[in-house]
């Protein structure tokens, strides 16, 4: 019967032992959190950055914007050929305004441009413009 | 099962007692022999008030020198105040063959005056009486009827409150600092656990986050396919980019003087030729293409400007 002796020990041996236990189990939840939250903020930032590089490199309305390509500038002076996600385009005889005009429409489109070839004719611009997307 | 401590045996002490030999858990019963009893009528509310004002109420009437303790109860209008010396008794009872771990509670004749219905015998020479609802010893020949006397009592007799003996045992803590500790113990495994709780609803309020982006996405759950899709567009973004930025520098070279001859870009270079209308302009054109960083060439006797470089 020697613990009924040491029982107020005990007892608070016992209350240590909990403590301690409850603060590993803290410690151990808080490592938890931080190596899972360390992996699901990149994860969230992989899935965000993955959902805007689709949002601009795969969009729908990508196709739509390529066409005003056709209507920017008179019909007379376009050779369009379109073909799946695939466009050649050439411009005749461009004033240095129209040019201006094409080459920032380019540049806001979300294509991939594969050949760009402006050449000054005289007093004109022809333009070579390959892209897909 | 009871856990008031009264289903244990109750044995009755006093000086003239036989040894005993004790091998279970006990209760003891004490007789007036081991404490001082005072009966005051005092406007108190509470036991703790009342235990605050127990020593000084025994001023002059213990015995100087030695540590005393104090038990208090209301009995109707009365506060009954009983002073013991604990080391006295543990004496005593070591003394009488009690091994002290088993000692489980000590009581006070004084709780039990009510049951005293007939005087109880402590051996030969004396008896325990209540008089005026005092628990007192007299000699037994003071008694009128010496038939009606009881010759013991047993654990019916166990009052409800009593004093726990460890700490007078050689425990290194008292009942007190143990009950400190532990609870002081137990509040901080308390806040642990509760704050680890906390972080396990943190770390699945995160999870959970991540699984509703992934049911709107759920091609993107896999990181395999995460990296292979940002692999992709990351480089075709970077070379995008950097084909537009090239364009738009090359633009901004384009200044009153300068005419734009030829420009070409493809996957993995680019060209441009500028003409300048005269040397002046061309300088300045080449100055800026060097801040630009471009890999420059020039037709000597020209004002022509080439720049080549790779994407």
């Amino acid at each position: 019967m020697i613990w009924k002796r040491y029982q107020n020990e005990i007892s608070v041996l016992f209350a240590l032992v909990m403590m301690l236990s409850g603060y590993a189990y803290k410690n151990s939840q808080f490592s938890a959190q931080q190596e899972l939250s360390s992996g699901t903020n990149s994860s969230m930032e992989e899935i965000k950055e993955v959902i805007a590089l689709k949002k601009i490199w795969s969009s729908k309305k990508t196709t739509q914007k390529i066409k005003k390509l056709q209507t920017l500038i008179p019909e007379s002076k376009v050779t369009w050929r379109s073909k799946s996600k695939k466009l050649t385009v050439s411009y005749r005889g461009l004033t240095a305004a129209e040019l201006n005009k094409l080459v920032t429409k380019i540049l806001n489109l979300a294509v991939e441009i594969q050949k760009l070839e402006v050449k000054k004719i005289a007093s004109s611009y022809d333009v070579e413009f390959k892209c897909k997307w | 099962m009871n856990f008031t401590g009264n289903n244990k045996e109750l044995l009755l002490v006093h000086s003239d007692m036989q040894q005993v030999t004790v091998s279970e858990d006990v209760n003891v019963m004490l007789t007036p022999q081991f404490y001082t009893l005072k009966k005051e009528a005092l406007p108190l509310s509470y036991a703790y008030q009342a235990k605050k004002i127990a020593a000084s109420l025994f001023e002059g009437l213990l015995e100087e020198g030695r540590q005393y303790d104090y038990m208090v109860w209301k009995e109707e209008e009365e506060w009954v105040f009983l002073a013991y010396d604990m080391q006295r008794i543990t004496a005593f009872l070591e003394s009488k063959g009690f091994a002290l771990e088993y000692v489980s509670k000590l009581f006070f004749t004084q709780q039990i005056v009510d049951l005293l219905e007939t005087p109880l015998a402590l051996g030969t020479g004396s008896a325990l009486v209540s008089l005026d609802r005092t628990a007192v010893l007299v000699p037994r020949s003071a008694l009128k009827e010496e038939e009606n006397i009881s010759w013991g009592i047993d654990k019916r007799f166990t009052p409800k409150k009593g004093v726990l003996l460890q700490g007078a045992q050689g425990s290194l803590l008292t009942v007190k600092q143990a009950a400190l500790l532990s609870a002081a113990f137990g509040l901080f495994s308390l806040m642990f656990f509760g704050e680890g709780w906390r972080y396990s609803h943190a770390i699945k309020a995160g999870q959970s986050h991540i699984e509703v982006l992934l049911e709107a996405y759920p091609s993107l759950s896999s990181k395999y396919t995460r990296d292979s899709i940002i692999s992709k567009y990351k480089t075709l973004d970077t070379t995008e980019r950097k084909k537009r930025e090239i364009i738009k520098t090359l633009s901004a070279m384009i200044f009153k003087g300068v005419t734009l001859t030829s420009f070409a870009m493809n996957e993995k270079m680019f060209t441009v030729a500028f003409s300048s209308k005269d040397a002046q302009v061309a300088k300045r054109l080449k100055a800026l293409a060097k801040k630009n960083r471009f890999n420059i060439s020039t037709v000597p006797g020209s004002n022509d400007l080439t720049i080549k470089g790779n994407l």
